[in-house]
């Protein structure tokens, strides 16, 4: 039907949008209105109520046929469309009827005594709500109005955490992200541009109406491929302009998913031969720290922040930076001397206020800052920490004790604290450790040097 | 005092009443001039009007200042929070420091092979030589420490921690004379006017500390040879609140911080609240962000007051750390000077220092030459590595070292058995870096024999600066700034990230 549709109509029935806000302001005035002449009987307010009556229904007719020729586009879900379309129509007609009723054309002996004009022009304000809702849900996707909602946010399907990279579904962790951030907005279910839809694989392999989106293993002949990598002003370019492209990265995994993957949808990394440009993209999209994958403690998976939370931590003195922007996981200052021996019980309290984001922190800098054993008990419970500054700090080996637990530390900073040797053999429990800092404690040469020869044990560095 | 008034107001008392009066003509002048100058000033300056004064919200503001990037930055885990980038000016002769070249004492003399320089453009100072005699390096070579880097004599101290350091040997650059090449590597261009490195760090990632500035430079005193200019830590179009700033060489590094005399300083709170909000009233009246930046720079200015003398105050150093610094160290304004005042800043999580040593300039007397310079920064540099490990900050500060361009293997003027000079050589050159990131006792990269052509691993300029930005978290082609109508970066259109010398 898309071809038969002439070019003006479609130039038309863009202006839908538009129009369509006009019955909208018009129909919700009258009702204001009406309720208002409830209280104040003048007759100049009858005048206006049917005068808007009018322009609501006139503007809603305008609206519907200009709303028909959009739809001719085929871009959009049929059955929200149906619903949209009907009920646009109902509002339309008894908004004509709530105008005939209200100017006295139209009378109508049965509804005598049953305050006909409220009672139409409350259908008709439901009406015109119902409508734009299917309306906005066709345009903006049916997650739209309430995907920041405060109240049932429904999570999506949460992938599980994978610790090795060729774990990973190809599809799944890496084409699916990508389309989902950058295709699906205008590719779903409900709104399907080009009659393409992202939203599932069955729709993915459909294609749309210019035929299929990829062909397996032919990234030359694979329409989606050829639209992304055309020059950005050229008209077929995808996304189309105001919105955000590709990058580099994202066109080779897609590349590499059509040509090398075979467009497969359930193929692992680990069953494909992955060059190392794909590796090192796979493994910074998961969040697998070090790009070849090689060493590193992965990223912990953690949820945001609630603001107020963050707040109250500011506000205690830290300092809260952001590692990776909207990753929920943090780096935490208390800056050097804000605690010292005259005011060392606060410490205690503004510890605990880290407590409800204790697995965000992933640095944690409390150095000079009078610490003392009992407040690593605290921090111990600070299971994703990977960078760790405790220098300058009456802490001793009994402290220690309380922190060998978190495997992910891999530096840990000692240096001008109260540590002995007995806290080496600690040291070597903590399986993430790479490098301890422990110049200025009472630990000597001999004892590091002696240490040197076991297995698997950190780096010490002591002064020069 | 008088700041209950909330636009600009004549002082004539007979004027001001009818000043408060709005009426209709007023009204009319006001909003339709109002719309036309919104619309004159967005034609005219558009980035100006809309843009961010700094992409980390109100500092005031200290929640959202730092856990909400306004930039969407970082983008990926930062290995680095801060870097000293110790620029050696001039272009330091790396076939007398690093690039070890042994066939070259067989080669004394000779001319150099055409197929070697394969026609390349030299400048005008050594272009019209009749021959380009090959001058193998006077100084002796040494291989050092576990990863077995070769150093020359000219650097005893630093040969004591090339286990922590990563030589990058492949360096190449697109320019071939002093300015334009230091432009080159400090802000992407070789012409003036683009932000440095530091401004656009400061631009994306903001302060950690703000009592001192995000970027400071330090130029090493008694400097002779190619002029630096201010704008190589300058922000071209960026906010000017992130321009580098200067501490002068010597006993005062910030000059007019102190009160002046007879004057208590108890009401410059008072004075700078009210000036504050003048200049909040011209920023409504003229939407210029530069106000904004003003503002900044003095309540900077106002906390730098306390912070500056407490951080340049190194009477608090004991004396063991003088001794691994050197005796220049206690000699304010020298290099090791600075770079123990660089150690002091970082401590205090100032984001980006940068140093800038003169001098590396050797068209003649080449080998004296690098041994005075080595002989004036090698302690510093080595001391500067050595005290930022053991207080653990190497585990996320970058150590930086390297100069615009190399040295030709040729001679320029005359070549004797003892002396020798080199001209400018943009196609290889050595630099090295330590520290977050960086892998330790590594050497990437090399030159042929004649230390003239790369032969494996080359790194530009842009990627190295692309490499810098990723260590702090920034993708180089994703931190943009709309100027003239076009969005610029660090790297313009180039530079790749170099991975291999990634931990």
């Amino acid at each position: 039907m898309d071809s038969s549709v002439p070019d003006f109509v479609l130039f038309l029935g863009r202006f839908h949008p538009l129009v369509v806000h006009l019955p909208i302001g018009f129909l919700f005035f009258a009702f204001v209105l009406e309720l208002y002449g409830r209280w104040n009987k003048n007759p100049q307010l009858y005048m206006a109520i049917d005068l808007a009556l009018l322009g609501g229904g006139i503007s809603a007719l305008v609206a519907s046929v200009l709303g028909y020729m959009l739809s001719l586009s085929g871009d959009y879900d049929e059955s929200t469309l149906d619903t949209h379309f009907w009920f646009g129509l109902a509002t339309t007609l008894i908004t004509f009827f709530a105008w005939g009723i209200r100017s006295g054309k139209l009378r109508i002996a049965q509804l005598n005594g049953l305050k006909p004009n409220m009672v139409a022009l409350t259908l008709v304000v439901v009406l015109v709500s119902v409508t734009g809702h299917y309306g906005g849900n066709l345009t903006h996707g049916s997650d739209y109005l309430i995907k920041y909602a405060p109240f049932g946010r429904s999570e999506k399907v949460v992938l599980p955490p994978i610790a090795q990279l060729e774990e990973a579904a190809v599809y799944d962790y890496l084409v699916n992200p990508i389309l989902e951030s950058k295709c699906t907005s205008c590719h779903n279910s409900s709104k399907k541009k080009g009659g393409l839809s992202f939203q599932d694989t069955i729709a993915i392999k459909k294609g749309g109406k210019n035929g299929e989106a990829f062909i397996a293993g032919n990234v030359a002949k694979s329409e989606m491929i050829r639209r992304i990598m055309l020059d950005p002003h050229d008209e077929d370019f995808m996304p189309p302009e105001g919105k955000t492209p590709l990058t580099g990265e994202e066109k080779s995994i897609l590349t590499f998913w059509i040509d090398n993957a075979n467009a497969d949808f359930r193929v692992k990394l680990a069953d494909l031969e992955t060059p190392e440009e794909i590796t090192s993209i796979a493994s910074t999209m998961l969040g697998l720290e070090d790009v070849t994958g090689k060493s590193g403690i992965p990223l912990p998976k953690v949820g945001l922040v609630k603001e107020e939370v963050i707040g109250n931590i500011v506000s205690a003195g830290f300092k809260v930076r952001e590692l990776i922007f909207e990753s929920g996981l943090y780096e935490v200052v208390l800056p050097p001397n804000f605690i010292n021996s005259s005011n060392s019980d606060d410490l205690d309290g503004k510890l605990e206020m880290l407590l409800p984001m204790k697995d965000n922190i992933i640095w944690l800098s409390l150095k000079d800052n009078d610490v003392q054993d009992r407040h690593l008990k605290t921090i111990g419970q600070f299971v994703n920490l990977q960078k760790v500054e405790l220098e300058k700090n009456p802490i001793t080996d009994k402290g220690i004790a309380e922190i060998i637990g978190i495997q992910s530390i891999t530096g840990l900073n000692l240096y001008q604290t109260k540590i002995t040797a007995s806290s080496l053999d600690n040291f070597l429990k903590m399986k993430g450790l790479k490098r301890v800092y422990v110049w200025g404690t009472a630990i000597t040469e001999d004892e590091v040097a002696r240490f040197a020869e076991k297995q698997n044990r950190p780096d010490i560095i002591m002064g020069m | 005092m008088c700041d209950h008034h909330n636009k600009l107001r004549s002082n004539n008392r007979d004027l001001q009443s009818i000043e408060r009066q709005l009426d209709r003509r007023e009204f009319f002048k006001k909003t339709s001039l109002g719309i036309g100058a919104i619309a004159l000033s967005s034609l005219l300056n558009t980035e100006k009007v809309w843009s961010a004064v700094n992409p980390v919200a109100n500092p005031s503001n200290s929640i959202g200042s730092f856990t909400r990037n306004k930039l969407g930055l970082p983008h990926h885990l930062p290995k680095a929070k801060r870097i000293v980038y110790l620029f050696q000016s001039g272009g330091p002769s790396q076939l007398d420091l690093f690039d070890y070249k042994p066939k070259l004492k067989d080669m004394f003399g000779q001319d150099l092979p055409d197929s070697i320089r394969a026609g390349q453009r030299l400048t005008g100072m050594s272009a019209d030589q009749t021959a380009f005699p090959i001058a193998a390096s006077t100084l002796n070579f040494k291989q050092y420490g576990e990863s077995r880097a070769w150093v020359s004599d000219a650097m005893p101290y630093l040969s004591e921690v090339v286990d922590d350091l990563c030589f990058i040997k492949g360096m190449h650059t697109d320019a071939i004379n002093h300015d334009p090449a230091i432009t080159f590597f400090q802000t992407g261009s070789q012409q003036p006017g683009r932000p440095s490195i530091g401004s656009w760090i400061s631009y994306g990632l903001g302060s950690d500390n703000n009592n001192l500035p995000t970027f400071i430079s330090l130029v090493s005193k008694n400097g002779s040879g190619q002029p630096l200019y201010s704008r190589l830590w300058g922000n071209g179009f960026l906010p000017t609140e992130h321009q580098g700033v200067q501490f002068r060489s010597g006993k005062d590094p910030v000059l007019y911080l102190g009160d002046p005399e007879n004057y208590d300083g108890d009401d410059r709170r008072q004075m700078l609240d009210y000036l504050k909000k003048l200049n909040g009233i011209a920023y409504d009246a003229y939407g210029d962000p530069e106000i904004n930046a003003r503002i900044a720079q003095y309540e900077m200015a106002y906390r730098m007051q306390t912070s500056v003398p407490e951080v340049t105050d190194t009477s608090d150093e004991p004396d063991y750390i003088f001794d691994l610094y050197g005796p220049d160290s206690r000699n304010p304004g020298t290099y090791a000077a600075n770079c123990l005042m660089a150690r002091k800043l970082l401590e205090k999580d100032v984001k980006f220092v940068q140093l800038y040593h003169q001098g590396w300039d050797q068209h003649g007397n080449c080998p004296g030459g690098v041994k005075y310079q080595s002989k004036n920064t090698d302690q510093g540099t080595a001391a500067l590595i050595k005290d930022l490990k053991q207080r653990g900050m190497l585990e996320d500060t970058l150590v930086v070292w390297g100069g615009e361009f190399g040295r030709t293997v040729y001679s320029q003027g005359q070549l004797t058995n003892t002396n020798y000079g080199r001209d400018h050589h943009p196609k290889a050159f050595t630099m090295f870096m330590a520290g977050a990131g960086v892998k330790p006792g590594f050497t990437y990269g090399e030159t042929d024999d004649f230390g003239y052509n790369i032969i494996k691993d080359p790194v530009h300029t842009h990627d190295f600066q692309a490499t810098l930005l990723h260590l702090f978290g920034i993708d180089h082609e994703r931190l943009t700034y709309k100027h003239q109508g076009r969005r610029f970066r660090l790297t313009d259109v180039h530079g790749d990230v170099v991975k291999d010398i990634l931990t």
